[in-house]
């Protein structure tokens, strides 16, 4: 079974993001990168799969040079191969896009599962994982926290989490693209020392591909958000307060 | 049986290959010399609790079992007090070389690492702070302080570079005691100056005895090439830790520091301290002994001389004091491991030290390690001590009788 993870390169927002000067972009000086957390989730439910079956775990980074560290973390807790895809900053977001340049990046593979976030914090349209099924015609099915191949290797059996505590046993024939909510076990740590060595052997290739004419989203601008109402702090003594907040309650109609 | 045999080679491989890795650190090989007698085990705070206490631990190594060691959770039960190393009647440096070795080959098979632990990690490799906080807001707090904090840049020069760490920089209730630092030193006109953003994690913290040694040869590599570029005398710290790292990890990888922690640095000025007191403090103290500072470090006295220059204070002691101090339970990266300690042994050890601290009598718990500030400042308040029990590091007593707390 071949297996790829799609491991975004995602604005880390520990630091403070600033406006570009275009006032639609984000200031790519003040910018540090981080693995998407929800694709973190992939790489491991991807990891799990792999202990339970003959399978090789393709690390599929995609970002600029700072997806080369992705791919040596990846690659330090397991994963087999490294692919970098290279795209700037300002086409990562729109995930019309984004599918459409993976798609054949992913092809050529031939995986029989691609992993990847059920969500990414700097995605503006529909989930990746959904739109690069469509390109690929693979099924898709997301917002999963299990996934079970059965021995044949055609089909896996996912739990897929709906609101209000639902759970959802589902199968899915392969190849599919699944969209990782959180993998079945806490990510696993990888040494600074093991990703150094990485860094050091691993083979990377490279996909290069022509950025398609595909837009999702159009960015007109981007603004800080604005400061909303503040909030009330309620003063006095406990009978005092509760009066209060059962005034207010009744107020606004929430009792 | 020939397959149980050989199914048991590698285990013994793997033993014997720790035990040579041992013998290449410095008093590793002393691992072979124990006795057996158990020393170790019976004064370990958490003993009970570990299936393989260090004296077993040694035992399974004599026996070639050293897959029984990792699948044990005591390698991640250890606080590092140091309590096993410094008994240890035959040397064996239990705590930085045994624990940490055996950590270290945990932390290489990347599984079965508490995720509190792994995350402080991570965050640590990746923003030079356990905290996962910005490195750009490193010296924020200096903004507030009400002193100048000088920041000394590439080529600049101090008499004492100050380092300032993890928990004084980014820690809200630690930052108070940064800032009454800064003034008692502006008040004794030391010209001193902080790395600001171009410091980070010394790596003692969590890293060296927790056995991450790739972060921790990261982070020295990154530190001293900070050092290098600036002059100065003395490095002044406040977490002892730190002052670990600069005072025996990094000598032994070829890089010593003139290092002093602050409570040796103000002990050194304790007739400068007495004449710019300017408030009595009636109140009666009790000192906790830093792990780190004491057994690891051999610092006892320190503390209690800057604290007796204090005009009006009566300072009290704990039962188990100096080189008997039960320990906060925080050392070594234990601070990250709280849940899985609390899960396995049900007792947390500041809860029973912020006790002893109250039988005294004291209404004061001094304390020189940062992290003991938010340790046994929840100790007290878990414990129903809230209002009876202050925590406050010396600094800041000294601060506060020398009348420069004003405003903070």
């Amino acid at each position: 079974m071949k297996i790829a993870v799609i491991l975004r390169q995602v604005p880390d927002v520990v630091q403070e993001l600033v406006i570009a000067a275009d006032g639609r972009s984000l200031a790519k000086d003040e910018l540090t990168y981080i693995t998407n957390e929800g694709d973190e989730h992939a790489l491991e439910e991807a990891l799990i799969l792999k202990s339970r079956h003959a399978a090789t775990v393709t690390a599929v980074s995609v970002g600029g040079d700072e997806a080369r560290d992705a791919l040596a973390t990846a690659v330090a807790k397991g994963a087999d191969e490294a692919l970098l895809v290279s795209i700037p900053l300002e086409r990562r977001g729109d995930n019309h896009g984004l599918a459409a340049y993976l798609a054949p990046a992913i092809t050529s593979g031939g995986y029989d599962l691609v992993l990847t976030g059920v969500w990414a914090a700097d995605q503006l349209d529909a989930g990746l994982a959904g739109l690069l099924a469509v390109q690929l015609s693979f099924p898709y099915v997301g917002g999963l926290t299990a996934v079970a191949v059965e021995p044949a290797g055609n089909r896996a059996t996912v739990h897929k989490e709906f609101p209000g505590g639902r759970l959802g046993v589902m199968e899915v024939s392969l190849p599919a693209v699944l969209g990782i909510q959180s993998a079945e076990q806490p990510l696993r740590y990888a040494s600074v020392s093991k990703i150094s060595q990485a860094k050091r052997t691993m083979q990377v290739k490279e996909f290069r591909g022509s950025l398609p004419n595909v837009e999702g989203v159009h960015v007109s601008r981007l603004t800080k958000p604005e400061a909303s109402a503040k909030a009330d702090m309620l003063q006095g003594d406990a009978s005092r307060v509760a009066e209060t907040l059962v005034r207010i309650l009744r107020e606004r109609g929430l009792v | 049986m020939l397959v149980g045999a050989e199914s048991e080679r590698p285990h013994e491989d793997a033993t014997a290959d720790f035990l040579q890795r041992m013998g290449k650190l410095p008093s590793g090989e002393k691992i072979l010399s124990c006795i057996q007698c158990g020393m170790c085990s019976g004064s370990c705070p958490l003993g009970y609790a570990m299936d393989y206490t260090p004296r077993r631990m040694i035992s399974a190594l004599r026996a070639g079992r050293i897959e029984d060691l990792y699948r044990s959770d005591a390698i991640w039960l250890c606080v590092s007090c140091f309590n096993c190393t410094f008994r240890c009647p035959v040397g064996v440096q239990i705590t930085d070389r045994l624990i940490a070795g055996l950590r270290v080959d945990l932390l290489s098979r990347g599984v079965g690492v508490p995720s509190e632990l792994a995350t402080a990690f991570e965050r640590t490799a990746r923003y030079g702070n356990p905290f996962g906080e910005s490195p750009k807001k490193r010296d924020a707090w200096t903004k507030d302080a009400g002193v100048d904090i000088r920041v000394v840049r590439d080529g600049d020069s101090a008499e004492v570079l100050w380092w300032v760490g993890c928990f004084g920089s980014y820690n809200k209730r630690n930052q108070k005691d940064s800032v009454a630092l800064a003034r008692i030193l502006t008040a004794l006109d030391v010209d001193f100056g902080i790395l600001g953003s171009d410091e980070r994690c010394s790596g003692d913290l969590p890293c060296s005895s927790q056995g991450e040694e790739g972060l921790f040869y990261e982070l020295h590599q990154k530190n001293m090439q900070e050092f290098a570029k600036r002059k100065f005398k003395t490095v002044l710290v406040g977490d002892p830790h730190a002052y670990n790292a600069f005072n025996k990890e990094y000598p032994r990888l070829g890089t010593p520091l003139p290092v002093r922690h602050h409570t040796q640095f103000l002990a050194d000025r304790a007739p400068e301290l007495r004449r710019q007191m300017r408030k009595e403090i009636r109140m009666k103290v009790t000192y906790h002994d830093a792990c780190c500072l004491g057994r690891r470090n051999g610092e006892y006295e320190a503390p209690r001389i800057v604290l007796e220059t204090i005009p009006g204070m009566k300072l009290l002691e704990m039962p188990r004091n100096r080189e008997n101090a039960l320990c906060c339970g925080g050392g070594g990266g234990a601070n990250w491991l709280d849940s899985f300690i609390w899960q396995r042994t049900r007792v947390p050890l500041p809860m029973q030290r912020v006790q002893e601290a109250a039988k005294t009598g004291a209404e004061i718990l001094a304390v020189s390690c940062p992290l003991e500030i938010p340790r046994f400042e929840d100790a007290v308040k878990s414990a129903g001590l809230e209002g009876r029990l202050k925590v406050l590091d010396v600094s800041h007593m000294v601060a506060d009788g020398m009348g420069l707390l004003g405003g903070t």
